[in-house]
């Protein structure tokens, strides 16, 4: 069940500055577990000295295949945030895992 | 005589029915909610696969093995290592190669573990992923056994993962020798102050040293595949002339298991040494002879 359970998805921030979105789940012992992962990503545009475009991404097509859930110890995130339905982060992760 | 019967009594009646439900549907229910909250059962040590764990650093490092965190104390244990090496330009083609923990200079033993507060995040690696195919050839080139005893046996290579593996490591050997000769071929195209015939001599001998280095890199990996010297005499004769001419250019990219991987990696290395010393005999200008000193003034 997330905790803070007002919305589907949340933007987990952590310590090394990356952030993760998905679902979060927090659970009794050191671990936190983000369900249906994904991220940003920042793709460099063929104008080098246009600014970098940024793509989300769905963890899961790097070289290690990774499954749909991650675990993340508590100590390395920094902050939680609910996304909101209108959020287009959240509505393109609910058009993606539909 | 009283007409009060107790067993009749709907207070006491409903109040039974409340202590039923609360020990035999209320608990359990709060029991099932609370523990399919903070239990992931998919990581249970049930009978299944094998458990590949991802373990990703906050440094940008990532680990991967067979994960133990069942200790209370602030580290886990990753045994069975693996991890990536930089290989951004490389001749496979994939950014990062896989090294496995063992083979640094220190030769650590088995069991790395790994501060909790250093990790960022743990990742169940998919079996059919690059890195657990690259991981499972790996182990059947150490003739590592699956393990049958164990609830999650490891997964060894089948014969089509050692043979995807080592047709990518030919064509990545096959490509690097053609960008070797393509190099040698510009620096002839340029002015030279050697002579044609001295150039293309040089020229003749370093394609030749090429295709040593070629040959010798596919008796490695034939060694390597456990051939015996005749079958590795026989696969070094029939390979290396089909890895002349095509380009092998638009192939995907396959991570490599270490031990092949570093093969193709000496291989590169010593096509950029001959050709190196090949660019510098045709590009050096030869020594003109220097006047003999008269013994008159």
């Amino acid at each position: 069940m997330p905790t803070l359970g007002h919305s589907r998805y949340q933007a987990v921030f952590l310590t090394n500055g990356q952030t993760y979105f998905g679902r979060y789940y927090d659970r009794i012992g050191a671990y936190a577990k983000i369900e249906d992962v994904y991220y940003l990503q920042q793709v460099k545009s063929s104008d080098p000295d246009a600014a970098p475009d940024t793509r989300i991404v769905r963890r899961g097509r790097e070289l290690h295949e990774p499954a749909s859930r991650m675990l993340i110890p508590k100590s390395a995130i920094l902050f939680i945030e609910d996304l909101t339905d209108a959020s287009p982060i959240a509505q393109f992760m609910d058009r993606d895992t539909r | 005589m009283s007409l009060y019967d107790p067993e009749r009594d709907r207070v006491r009646i409903a109040g039974r029915w409340l202590r039923w439900s609360l020990s035999w549907i209320a608990l359990p229910a709060l029991l099932g909610v609370l523990v399919s909250a903070n239990v992931d059962f998919r990581s249970l040590p049930v009978i299944g696969g094998e458990r590949l764990s991802a373990v990703l650093f906050q440094d940008g490092q990532a680990y991967f093995g067979h994960l133990d965190d069942s200790g209370e104390s602030g580290t886990l244990t990753l045994r069975d290592v693996y991890y990536f090496k930089n290989s951004d330009g490389g001749p496979t083609g994939v950014a990062v190669g896989l090294v496995r923990r063992g083979t640094e200079a220190h030769e650590p033993a088995d069991g790395m573990r790994i501060n909790r507060d250093r990790v960022l995040a743990i990742e169940r690696v998919g079996l059919g992923s690059a890195v657990a195919q690259a991981i499972q050839v790996d182990r059947e080139l150490a003739h590592a056994s699956a393990g049958r005893v164990s609830l999650n046996p490891t997964t060894v290579a089948g014969t089509n993962a050692l043979t995807a593996q080592r047709v990518a490591a030919e064509h990545d050997i096959a490509r690097s020798w053609n960008a070797a000769v393509d190099q040698l071929r510009k620096i002839n195209d340029l002015v030279l102050p050697v002579t044609k015939s001295e150039a293309q001599a040089i020229t003749d001998k370093a394609v030749a040293d090429l295709r040593t280095v070629r040959r010798n890199a596919l008796a490695a990996i034939a060694n390597k595949l456990g051939m015996s010297s005749a079958e590795a005499d026989a696969y070094v004769r029939l390979t290396d002339p089909l890895l002349e001419g095509p380009s092998f250019a638009n192939e995907p990219a396959v991570l490599l298991a270490p031990d092949i991987d570093a093969i193709v990696t000496r291989a590169v290395q010593l096509y950029t040494q001959v050709g190196d010393a090949a660019a510098k005999l045709l590009t050096e200008p030869k020594a003109t002879p220097a006047p003999s000193p008269s013994a008159r003034p």
